[in-house]
């Protein structure tokens, strides 16, 4: 037994009030810690200014009069103003509260209508054996592969003949007849992932088809839902050609169309209530996708066997 | 959302082939059973009457159809008003869907579009009939409505017209004062290249302008030269258009006119362009963007923007008038009618009053006098009509644009000159290439 004490042990013996356990981050160095955070966070916020300066730059200019929209990409104008959404609401023939009721009627069937009939779909592919099944999930995922331009000439030769121009039919019934292969194909590989052992023991208590795919698999497919349900919304809302061209008497005109009338490249356009309005018709979207990221969170996080 | 509308058009336009060609064979004389049809018959039912334009536009030419079916009781109509850029997209659907409404509106540039499918009905049995009147109307405004084998396929209501505008406070400011009538293109550059040296430094002379085809298309016509052959394609020589795009880097190289990198970035809607903004001292504008230029401008500074004829040449005046009015397709199910819609809108002089030379000046004499005599017109509009005249009166070129023109010759025009001013291309290359583009998708 020896009482001589080692000049490096010396050296390793930890000052006062330590911990017996290996501290990477020695306490007087946690300013470092703060510091960094500080940078980090500025650096993002940097950086997300500079990302959403137009989005900015568009609603301050929306409260500058109208013939100073574009005097540089500063904030100010000569006076800080109303006059552009009152006068983009409703002036002359543009009507904006008809153009959202519009744009709100045929969003909430559309998305309804999605997720009803793709969610159908996405259960058969996902479930169901019926000859034939490869080939027609194959044709389905084909159909994503068609330019938009081809089928545009003999959906309106279709519409027409049914006399459907001029009536929202031809935005909303598409929806309802599962035509969307995206969506489809995003439930399809989500409800893929759900284990079958569920399917088989709600079988064994009795459920047939329907009640397994309203019990069981919808609810698990929450973020599927919530992601079609986001994304029919975004994609309906801004839709500018197909109200384009079935949408022709001005008091069924939705949103984007609205938005349209302000501009005139052979005359005059105004800029100022063109910047209020899109402000406003931006709301929905950011609102919608607000509470949808929720429910995507949500639906993750329940998930009992992921 | 500024709708460039060049780009909008090409895009818009080069669907058309793809669409269009589905139309060969189906879009002719299927239904017609007699090719001249006259127009006389009731007048009842319903008809559709497209347009573009703004708001404004929309609140006018709602109100003129107002007025035509409060003179005809029994005719109802399907209003279908758009912008310009997306105008041309529902067009050509409706046009390769056999379902074009009864009155659409064109201009020169795409009529022939629609006259190499047949697509449209001639307006000359019409007006042999009577049903549309045209004793008003001057001839050289019937001529630029004329299709390639010369029939009328469209009424003018509406003359467009290229200008010159010219900041007059700069202009003064540079000691040159704004060009006198009958002035040529030679005069011109002297003028530009006399007040690059005495204006201020916010702004330039002229616009780097090589490559706006309005001027081009001027300038070729005051000099007698062709822009368009019998077959379509391309009526001028390599040399002509080399010549051009020299005199212009000439101009650009003594520091005249804008330079490379401002003209790239120019707004493409005109009342934001650096003409209207007080940065150029003269560009060339269309006529009727006089009045929303000077509103503009009033926002900015105290500049005074006025504008002026295109120069003259060595055959006389490079002015070409662009006329817009309504034609009737033959997949039309009630001629009578808009026939009878047609001749309202354009010689109507209460519908000329109501309408207010919106889209460009009136081409019917009297509601052009009507309009003139108007206090309540604002002093830029009047100049606009004013100048419109004195266009008229000296005997204005007129010229036929080849299917596909809308397409393809701005977009490759304006390429062809971005190459020489940022220096990729050598001049001649970019001729040459500008000559295979433009001839391989212009005429038949």
């Amino acid at each position: 037994m020896t009482n001589t004490t080692h000049p490096h042990t010396r050296a390793t013996v930890l000052p006062r009030g330590s911990r017996t356990t290996f501290d990477p981050f020695p306490r007087q160095a946690s300013k470092n810690l703060v510091v960094r955070a500080i940078v980090k966070h500025a650096l993002l916020v940097c950086l997300l200014l500079v990302m959403i300066y137009p989005l900015i730059w568009m609603v301050a200019a929306s409260f500058r009069p109208s013939n100073e929209a574009f005097n540089g990409i500063g904030l100010l104008g000569s006076r800080f103003t109303f006059e552009n959404y009152v006068s983009g609401w409703s002036e002359g023939q543009i009507n904006f509260s008809r153009y959202f009721l519009n744009s709100l009627v045929i969003t909430v069937l559309s998305i309804i209508g999605n997720l009803i009939a793709a969610s159908l779909a996405a259960y058969a592919f996902a479930r169901l054996e019926f000859p034939f099944r490869r080939v027609l999930f194959a044709l389905m995922l084909g159909t994503m592969l068609l330019p938009m331009h081809v089928t545009l000439v003999p959906q309106y030769m279709l519409f027409n003949s049914f006399g459907w121009v001029n009536t929202i039919l031809p935005l909303v019934v598409p929806k309802w007849l599962a035509t969307d292969a995206f969506f489809i194909f995003l439930m399809v590989q989500f409800i893929r992932g759900v284990p079958r052992e569920l399917d088989e023991s709600a079988r064994i208590d009795g459920c047939g088809h329907f009640r397994i795919f309203g019990r069981i698999i919808m609810p698990l497919a929450l973020p599927a839902i919530g992601t079609t349900a986001l994304f029919t919304f975004i994609w309906t809302w801004n839709d500018f050609l197909g109200p384009l061209l079935y949408l022709n008497k001005d008091s069924m005109k939705t949103v984007p169309l609205g938005l349209n009338a302000f501009l005139d490249a052979t005359g005059a356009s105004s800029y100022g209530p063109l910047f209020a309005m899109a402000t406003l018709s931006l709301a929905p979207i950011v609102g919608f996708f607000i509470v949808s990221q929720r429910l995507l969170i949500e639906g993750i996080a329940t998930t009992g066997l992921k | 959302m500024i709708i460039k509308r060049g780009i909008g058009a090409a895009v818009a336009v080069g669907a058309t082939t793809l669409l269009l060609s589905g139309c060969v064979t189906g879009g002719g004389g299927a239904e017609s059973p007699s090719d001249a049809v006259d127009g006389t018959g009731e007048i009842s039912g319903e008809i559709g009457i497209s347009w573009w334009g703004g708001d404004p536009r929309h609140q006018k030419t709602n109100a003129v159809i107002d007025m035509f079916e409060a003179q005809n009781p029994g005719v109802t109509s399907d209003r279908q008003g758009s912008d310009w850029g997306s105008y041309w997209d529902k067009l050509n659907v409706q046009a390769s869907s056999d379902s074009l409404p009864c009155a659409i509106q064109l201009q020169g540039r795409q009529l022939n579009d629609y006259t190499k499918y047949d697509l449209l009905l001639p307006l000359d049995p019409m007006i042999e009939s009577g049903a549309i009147d045209v004793e008003n109307i001057p001839e050289v405004a019937l001529d630029a409505a004329r299709g390639t084998d010369g029939k009328l396929y469209f009424l003018p209501y509406g003359v467009a017209y290229d200008a010159v505008g010219v900041n007059e406070t700069l202009a003064e400011e540079a000691g040159v004062g704004v060009p006198e009538p009958g002035y040529t293109w030679d005069d011109y550059f002297d003028w530009a290249s006399e007040a690059a040296d005495a204006l201020p430094d916010r702004a330039r002379a002229i616009s780097a302008g090589g490559g706006k085809q309005n001027y081009f298309i001027g300038w070729a016509l005051a000099n007698g030269i062709p822009v368009f052959g019998e077959d379509g394609k391309l009526g001028f020589t390599e040399d002509t258009l080399r010549d051009w795009w020299q005199k212009w880097e000439d101009l650009r190289a003594a520091g005249v006119t804008e330079t490379a990198e401002r003209s790239a970035e120019e707004p493409a809607a005109g009342d934001q362009g650096y003409f209207a903004t007080g940065a150029v001292l003269s560009d060339t504008v269309p006529g009727n963007a006089l009045t929303p230029m000077s509103i503009t401008m009033k926002g900015i500074g105290n500049d005074t923007l006025t504008t002026v004829a295109y120069p003259s040449g060595s055959v006389g005046a490079g002015n070409a008038l662009y006329p817009s009015g309504f034609a009737i397709p033959r997949s039309c199910d009630n001629v009578a009618t808009a026939a009878a819609f047609i001749d309202f809108f354009t010689n109507d002089v209460d519908a000329g009053i109501e309408f207010a030379g919106d889209n460009g000046a009136p081409t019917n004499t009297k509601v052009l006098d009507a309009l003139l005599a108007d206090d309540t017109m604002p002093d830029t509009k009047k100049h606009e009509l004013e100048l419109y005249q004195e266009i008229l009166e000296n005997d204005p070129p007129t010229i036929v644009f080849p299917p596909g023109y809308q397409a393809t010759f701005e977009a490759s025009f304006v390429r062809a000159y971005e190459d020489i001013i940022f220096g990729r291309a050598s001049i001649d290359d970019a001729v040459a290439t500008f000559f295979a583009e433009a001839n391989g998708s212009l005429g038949e």
